[in-house]
């Protein structure tokens, strides 16, 4: 388009050029034949109050980030073990206590097989986490047990590996946000009064920070995760340090010390494999890595392999490190509200009320808050990949401004806080649905991998086939001691709930496939124009300006156009019919009395009349109902305005063989409203001056 | 000035062609004006010929010609730089460039000179960057395309 410039003169009077202005600049941008990209303008909004609204979104959750920003939002390493690490790494902090007070019950002597449960739960750790670098190598594009277990066993597994991760995931920000409170209250008893209160300000942090995007959490989270590790690690040291220098002496239990039972219970079999069943929640969170393999910066799968092993080696460390330095000093779990063994570990280590205590104290309550973001993570990715997949609401698969799965996000943090409101923040009562989810997820995994190594039996296979084997082995008997030691105490809920939600993914995934098989434009049909006849009704509500705009729109779809009007007044009848005839010749006006003043049923009723008259060898014709609407300016306007319109549209929205054709009126149009009305305008009797076009 | 200054320009005009040396231009001054916080002004002219008014509707309808600004302007914001483009028509291409370029008060013009690689590969010249190199009156870079192996 030339801008209607004047051609601007050169240093020679040949050399003239005309600047072309590009309207579509601001908003578009041209990157292929036919094919316009967005620019950021193009999502402006256009009212006050929306341009407010983005402008307090882009504060809080900052500016839109592009597509092409998302390589850019990838993260390290280093970012992503603190991200999707947290989690696992932060179990250190609760999995020894889960231990202990088991073993408790047995005596102080059979504390001491705390340190043989642990390393057997590391050596479980090492079997998962080297299965999982396989998970990581084998499904670039992410999904974890999900994608394995539908791809290499069958759907339905692939389903209840995903309803398992995501209870899972759920549990973990309920988990971990009640242990970062117990934590609190270790330094501040108080704390624990407004326990609930903590939570909701803590899952809202997390959700503004997720919501924010991938990289900016990451940088948010980094630095507690890293002070806790490099803190936890100095109380390991310092234990191993005193233990080989033999210099360790053990702790007086604390006050509010858990008591032994009397009788103490025997220490059988039961009572080891109900430890190691606690025990087992370290193991929670070590599957977010293969989740969010599409996260890591390119090579993707070395990056997340690397970082899998990264975080096993910590959390092994930490764990037994830990669970080492509790039975040698001899540290008891406490009532609940007292300190938890790590913060006793810290206290011997550190010495009471040292900078350090107080230090790790608060980067143990703050990894803990984090755990929860690991969560915010991968329950949003797998939402994603379920929803691309069709087994739940699209939208779900749909990047926010930030390009993070925002209604992901917004969903977990939501159950998550009605969870932990529900069981009054108490961390023990949480943690047996904790864990039945992720050793049935682990095991399908675990057997999705061995069915992949006998199809594809590339170099390795053998070895990589007897890895998954043993780790599937071994994680479904956690999975059955599990059931069997939480059945009881909560797990069966789990049990009632992942088949739930697989029913819930099955019927939404029976919906989708309805839906397109009814959208579906077979291959072979060649689309040709419409044969089919037409007809226009407009209901009117008198005649004024946008009832007149209305007909003309009407007029343009076909010749066949009828203005209804249905009132209950026959006198304004009379006079609506005489200014019609007079004011828009060639368009037949039908009055409807209706002597119960409804709107919508005559009309309704008077549709199926014109259907009824319809020839019934001829196909049933299409019928426009034009409805006459008047553009309100201000919120308030709204509700002044158009509310017979809505109903309107509400019930013709689902009536076969018709369109309805909303024809909104503005203020703006007044001006071109002249033209219009041509040069046969009646200035004796003007038209309907109040700009009212509610029909009816 | 030593070689390893960036050399110093306050505003550079660089002249398109809608050939595949743009991107390279445009990214090479980009670089260089990052650092000094320099203006970019990109420039595409339509040579409209003699048989239509000079205002004749070409340019604005062209998708192919709003293409090579457009992505002109995505190439310099890889580089977080913002580009000016500007869409002209003239009887002759560079006689609109070095006009522009003295309204805009540009102290340094740019232009690609491409290889073209049928009948055995030459660089094409034409009138346009003599031209510029006997009238502009500010700095001016004329980037050669490199030498490609296989004329096809």
């Amino acid at each position: 388009m030339i801008g209607g410039r004047r051609p601007l003169r050169g240093r020679k009077p040949a050399d003239r050029r005309v600047r072309v202005e590009r309207p579509h600049a601001p908003f578009f941008r041209y990157m292929g034949p036919g094919t316009l990209v967005a620019k950021p303008a193009a999502n402006v909004a256009l009212t006050p109050t929306g341009r407010f609204l983005a402008r307090v979104r882009a504060v809080v959750f900052g500016r839109p980030l592009s597509n092409e920003e998302e390589i850019g939002e990838r993260l390290s390493k280093t970012k992503a073990l603190a991200i999707f690490s947290s989690d696992a790494i932060s179990s250190s902090a609760y999995a020894t206590e889960e231990i202990l007070r088991v073993l408790l019950l047995a005596g102080a002597g059979a504390m001491l097989l705390s340190i043989q449960v642990a390393i057997a739960i590391t050596v479980l750790l090492a079997v998962v986490s080297v299965s999982y670098r396989q998970v990581c190598r084998a499904y670039p594009n992410g999904g974890g047990a999900y994608v394995v277990a539908r791809t290499n066993l069958a759907p339905l597994f692939g389903l209840i590996a995903a309803a398992s991760l995501l209870i899972d995931y759920v549990m973990t920000v309920a988990v971990s946000t009640a242990a970062a409170i117990a934590q609190i209250q270790s330094v501040i008893p108080a704390a624990y009064d407004v326990r609930i209160e903590i939570a909701f300000v803590s899952i809202s942090l997390i959700t503004i920070a997720n919501l924010r995007g991938l990289r900016e959490s990451g940088n948010i989270f980094a630095v507690p995760t890293y002070l806790f590790v490099g803190l936890a690690l100095s109380i390991v040291a310092i234990g191993l340090v005193n233990i080989i220098g033999g210099t360790v002496v053990p702790i007086a239990p604390e006050p509010d010390a858990v008591q032994f039972p009397d009788p103490l219970e025997s220490l059988g079999i039961l009572l080891v494999l109900k430890a190691f069943a606690g025990g087992s929640v370290a193991l929670t969170g070590v599957e977010a890595i293969a989740n969010g393999v599409p996260a890591f910066r390119p090579p993707e799968s070395k990056n997340a392999a690397n970082t899998m092993t990264a975080m096993a080696v910590l959390l092994g460390i930490l764990f037994v490190g830990l669970t080492l330095f509790a039975v040698q000093y001899g540290l008891q779990p406490t009532e609940a509200g007292g300190a938890s063994i790590v913060a006793l570990a810290a206290r011997t280590a550190f010495g009471d009320g040292s900078v350090l205590f107080v230090t790790f104290a608060a980067s143990t309550a703050l990894i803990l808050f984090l755990a929860a973001n690991t969560s915010f993570n991968a329950f949003p990715r797998l939402a994603a990949i379920l929803a691309e997949d069709g087994y739940m609401p699209r939208q779900f698969s749909f990047r926010g401004d930030r390009l993070a799965y925002s209604w992901g996000i917004v969903l977990l943090a939501a159950v998550a806080f009605g969870l932990l409101w529900a069981f009054g923040g108490d961390t023990h009562a949480l943690i047996p649905l904790y864990s039945v989810g992720v050793f049935l997820c682990f095991t399908l995994s675990q057997a999705g991998m061995v069915r992949h190594w006998l199809k594809v039996r590339e170099p390795g296979w053998r070895w990589r086939l007897t890895v998954n084997a043993i780790g599937g082995v071994l994680t479904a008997v956690v999975l059955g001691i599990v059931v069997f030691e939480k059945f009881a105490d909560g797990a069966y809920l789990v049990v009632i709930l992942v088949p739930l939600l697989v029913g819930m993914m099955l019927f939404i995934k029976g919906q989708y496939a309805r839906s397109a098989r009814e959208l579906t434009v077979t291959p072979s049909v060649i689309v040709r124009p419409p044969h089919r006849e037409e007809r226009v009704i407009v209901p009117i509500p008198g005649l004024n300006r946008a009832v007149v705009q209305a007909i003309n729109v009407g007029r343009s779809i076909d010749e066949d156009v009828r203005a209804v009007y249905i009132t209950a007044d026959p006198a304004s009848a009379a006079q609506v019919r005489a200014d019609f005839e007079r004011q828009v010749p060639g368009v037949p006006l039908v009055v409807v009395e209706s002597p119960y003043r409804a709107l919508v049923g005559p009309l309704l009723a008077y549709l199926d009349v014109l259907d009824a008259a319809w020839p019934p060898d001829k196909e049933s014709p299409i019928t426009f109902v034009v409805i006459p609407e008047y553009v309100a300016r201000h919120w308030w306007e709204r509700i002044l305005y158009n509310q017979a319109a809505k109903r309107l549209r509400t019930v013709l929205l689902g009536r076969p063989h018709t369109v309805v054709v909303a024809v909104p009126y503005r203020r703006e149009d007044a001006a071109l409203f002249e033209g219009l009305l041509g040069g046969e305008r009646d200035t004796d009797k003007p038209a309907a001056p109040d700009g009212s076009a509610r029909p009816g | 000035m030593s070689d390893t200054h960036a050399p110093a320009f306050r505003r550079a005009v660089v002249a398109l062609n809608g050939g595949p040396s743009d991107a390279r231009i445009v990214r090479l001054v980009a670089d260089h004006a990052r650092p000094i916080k320099a203006e970019l002004i990109a420039i595409h002219v339509v040579e409209i010929d003699w048989t239509l008014p000079l205002d004749a509707d070409i340019a604005g309808r062209s998708e192919e010609v709003q293409r090579v600004l457009d992505t002109a302007e995505s190439v310099a914001e890889d580089y977080k730089m913002t580009l000016e483009p500007v869409l002209l028509q003239a009887r002759d291409v560079g006689a609109a460039i070095v006009d522009e370029a003295i309204e805009r008060d540009a102290d340094l013009l740019v232009v690609g000179l491409p290889f073209r690689k049928r009948f055995g590969g030459e660089f094409a010249i034409g009138r346009t960057i003599p031209y510029i190199l006997q009238n502009a009156p500010c700095t001016v870079w004329v980037v050669r395309d490199p030498i490609t192996e296989e004329p096809s």
